[in-house]
């Protein structure tokens, strides 16, 4: 099962008739469903007001999500599976972080690492701090380890 | 004590400033939950223990704020180039690019 796959199964119970949503990204149009809405409960770090967002995909950027914001001040983030960029990438949650995450057993977690893409169409990727979403109580945060072996700027 | 580069989460009005002495094995209480008591003092730095809840990360402010700077720059990125998903599935392919694997000795 994808990642993808996993967020879309959070919505099978819903009612398909409602709760949809359009987005507005600076990356295009999207359609969402109001209840697959993520709790990020300490926001982002440098976007700490940010404590809800939504997790867009369209067949056109697969498999590069679209990460946005839907309070606090205005955040679109790119987002890859860190897993798609190093076959084998791994990271250890603490303690702490598992509780965070209401991690009782070892249920399957969804990862996001940021893309950022500079003027020159460059772009990098932050396996140092990679997001991590419960998707079974959907609920995330970024992890920010401080002994990690791999780059903020990971070069695509 | 002004956090660096750290809007606070809320609106929490004035932010105090408190400069207090400890010795080892002394420590300040922040709030009712978070305890930091220095455990050691060396010639380079001190030790600190943070005793916090789980619903309080706790960060050495370097990495936060380094963390901070890539999601602004992130978020005020250009466009997606057309060819980012080639770019990371070619990536997927070439475990060379691991930065966690030394060469073999």
């Amino acid at each position: 099962m994808t990642q993808a796959d996993m967020l879309a199964t959070v919505d099978t119970h819903a009612d398909q008739d409602n709760g949809r949503l359009i987005v507005q990204t600076r990356f295009g149009e999207f359609e969402a469903d109001a209840r697959n809405m993520l709790q990020f409960p300490v926001g982002l770090p440098g976007f700490e007001q940010c404590r809800r967002f939504v997790v867009l995909s369209s067949v056109a950027m697969a498999p590069v999500q679209c990460l946005h914001a839907v309070d606090g001040p205005p955040a679109s983030f790119l987002v890859v599976d860190p897993r798609l960029v190093l076959a084998d990438y791994r990271c250890i949650l603490s303690g702490p972080d598992k509780e965070r995450l209401g991690v009782t057993g070892d249920e399957p977690l969804v990862w996001l690492a940021i893309v950022t893409v500079k003027e020159d169409q460059g772009a990098s990727v932050n396996l140092r701090a990679p997001i991590v979403i419960n998707p079974g109580k959907m609920l995330a945060f970024q992890v920010v380890p401080y002994d990690s072996l791999y780059p903020v700027k990971f070069p695509l | 004590m002004r956090i660096t580069d750290r809007a606070p989460a809320t609106n929490q009005g004035t932010i105090a400033v408190l400069v207090v002495t400890r010795k080892r094995n002394q420590a300040v209480i922040i709030g009712d939950a978070i305890e930091v008591r220095v455990l050691r003092i060396g010639r380079d730095g001190v030790r600190l223990g943070v005793s916090a809840p789980a619903s309080v990360p706790v960060h050495r402010s370097e990495i936060y704020k380094l963390v901070c700077e890539e999601n602004l720059a992130a978020a005020g990125a250009a466009a997606m180039p057309g060819d980012l998903a080639a770019r990371i599935r070619s990536r997927a392919q070439d475990p060379g690019s691991d930065p966690r694997r030394t060469p073999e000795s």
